[in-house]
């Protein structure tokens, strides 16, 4: 069964409307659920004494997730939320929820002060909490993500909220940007831009929009990459002639290189214990590599198709996800690090940039023009309709 | 690795330089804000020459439109393989290049195409006649697979080019390479036609 898709735009709009609008919010369509698993529940009003439509934010959240199926109001279903937001308390508003469970079990009671300001998070908080509550897993409405977008001659770093609301340019260029990666966390985003006509490698700070240079050395300078203590950067140099993997200390700035040879080797990512995996073309095509943290001899993981490139790691270590061709096709794949199942989650075209959420179950990944994420097993499928085109998308760890 | 710590001395110094001139005389490199606390925050003055802009989480000075890539003013939008993408990549800053400064290559391939032999061989010439000339070789790739790896390819393209000119005789300190990878398409569209215009080399200069 194809679960019925949920346009966000009109709600959007109503929300967006009398505001300042920076830019153009993103809208999400389920496109793929698991087939009669999404646990109904009822969202009831949370009555109209807040500017913001609590009810709706959760509801949408909560669809959003492929595996909660909120209810129309009167139906009958299995948890219920009811709720209520008013002025109040000392900073603005009081919101409390209540989630019930069968026969009206209360599994949730809880009240936030918030100011007006910090409805939507808090909207956001309580989708989680109920996700929780419900699947065992940490839910991802109150997760960020950024992405490029690019028309007419600028590029746009792009930063937004995991439902595509609030939208924010952090950074705009008449050069290309590329790559973005945001450290453990959640505060810098690293990424590759072409200011100057030549490549470099810049950390930025979101909150502040302080931007460092990390690399600028002749020739690419590309693919950054944080380490999981957030103090090393790994990327790509090809200063002495060919593309290898670098790792920099960005206290001491002292680099470290970890490859050598004459194939390509670049889109170093971390694994938890500090190895490094990587994309390279030593064997005749690219495929994906694995190195000890100082280098060394490399050990081949990907056996599958003519092109595996472009990893990206599961918070856990277990999976690695990548672009991968069969039949003239890049689909997006993934390999279990333990069992070496791969499996490809994507019917494929010119997808590519995977990233997985915090909670690790789901993966974000564009075409080139928008931006879809799938669920580590495949059942659950969600498009992002962008007003304009985006790529490059990662998602944020957890943290502030 | 001693030229490498002079390469990261230089990349630190442009870093104190990029990052003063690119955050403007508003945005105060020593702010600190937290997420919840940015309304205090000022614009950005937008300084002419620059080429990029970065903003405080939510202070970009940006119109509802900017980024809009629906519209219809854009050039070069062309055939969107049934119109399913809102919007198009399209090759931004205004070089264009002629055609007799154009190197293509097949798919897959560093190796440079017959047809586009004569034109190395011309601009070798030149700058061989010329030695104050310094030339970029701008490699591309088309728009499939990974963005990073297509850098590379871009690089293996471009560097063709740089020894085939070398060859003829060109001193390697006229040439610099870059890569762009697929970032700047020659044709938008999502067919051959088009992937095929868009590996190439240009030779800027």
């Amino acid at each position: 069964m194809r679960l019925a898709a949920i346009k966000l735009f009109g709600l959007i709009a109503v929300l967006l409307a009398g505001r300042c609008v920076l830019a153009q919010p993103l809208t999400i369509d389920i496109t793929k659920g698991i087939e009669g698993s999404g646990i109904p529940i009822t969202i009831a009003s949370f009555g109209g004494g807040a500017p913001e439509d609590i009810a709706s934010i959760v509801a949408s959240d909560l669809q959003r997730t492929g595996k909660i199926a909120p209810q129309p109001a009167g139906s009958r279903a299995d948890y219920s939320v009811t709720g209520q937001a008013q002025p109040g308390g000392a900073r603005g508003y009081l919101v409390q929820f209540q989630l019930a469970g069968a026969q009206g079990a209360p599994l949730l009671n809880l009240s936030f002060d918030v100011a007006p300001n910090q409805l939507r998070p808090v909207a956001h908080k309580i989708s989680d909490l109920i996700y929780e509550k419900l699947t065992g897993e940490k839910g991802l409405a109150g997760t960020r993500i950024a992405y490029i977008a690019s028309s007419g001659g600028s590029w746009y770093l792009v930063v937004a909220d995991a439902d595509g609301q609030n939208p924010r340019v952090i950074l705009r260029s008449g050069q290309p940007l590329m790559s973005p990666a945001w450290s453990p966390d959640g505060g810098k985003l690293a990424y590759v831009s072409f200011e100057g006509r030549h490549p470099q490698i810049v950390v930025q700070d979101v909150y502040s929009g302080a931007r460092r240079v990390v690399s600028a050395a002749p020739g690419i300078n590309g693919a950054p990459s944080w380490s999981p203590n957030g103090q090393r950067l790994a990327f790509t140099l090809s200063k002495d002639g060919n593309p290898e993997i670098y790792a920099l200390d960005l206290a001491t700035q002292s680099p470290v290189r970890l490859t050598n040879g004459s194939a390509i080797d670049t889109e170093p990512v971390w694994l938890p214990d500090g190895s490094i995996v990587f994309t390279s073309d030593r064997g005749g095509s690219p495929q994906l590599y694995r190195i000890g943290p100082g280098g060394g001899a490399a050990q081949r993981l990907t056996f599958e198709g003519d092109y595996n490139a472009r990893p990206t790691v599961s918070p856990d270590g277990r999976y690695i996800a990548m672009v991968h061709r069969r039949g003239g096709r890049f689909h997006i794949a993934v390999l279990d690090l333990q069992t070496r199942q791969f499996r490809v989650l994507t019917s494929g075209g010119l997808d590519e940039s995977p990233s997985f959420a915090p909670n690790g179950k789901m993966i974000i990944y564009s075409n080139g023009q928008r931006l879809t994420a799938v669920s580590l097993d495949g059942s659950i499928k969600q498009d992002f309709t962008l007003r304009g085109n985006g790529r490059d998308p990662v998602w944020a760890p957890y943290g502030r | 690795m001693q030229q490498f710590v002079r390469n990261l001395i230089a990349a630190a110094t442009f870093a104190l330089v990029a990052g003063c001139a690119s955050t403007g005389d508003t945005t105060g490199e020593q702010q600190t804000t937290t997420p919840q606390d940015t309304a205090t925050e000022q614009g950005i003055t937008a300084q002419p020459g620059q080429d990029a802009y970065s903003y405080p989480y939510g202070q970009a000075p940006l119109q509802q439109d900017a980024y809009d890539t629906t519209g219809g003013s854009q050039t070069g939008g062309g055939p969107s393989g049934g119109g399913g993408y809102p919007g198009q990549a399209v090759a931004g800053g205004g070089n264009t290049v002629s055609a007799d400064r154009i190197v293509y290559f097949a798919f897959d391939s560093s190796e440079i195409l017959p047809e586009s032999q004569s034109v190395v061989t011309k601009n070798a010439r030149v700058l061989t006649g010329n030695t104050r000339i310094i030339t970029q070789l701008e490699g591309h790739t088309d728009e499939r697979g990974s963005r990073e790896y297509n850098i590379a390819l871009g690089e293996r393209r471009a560097n063709a080019v740089r020894q085939a000119m070398i060859a003829l005789g060109v001193p390697p300190q006229q040439i610099r390479v870059v890569s762009y990878g697929e970032e700047r398409p020659a044709a938008a569209g999502h067919d051959e036609q088009s992937y095929a215009l868009n590996r190439r080399v240009e030779i800027v200069y």
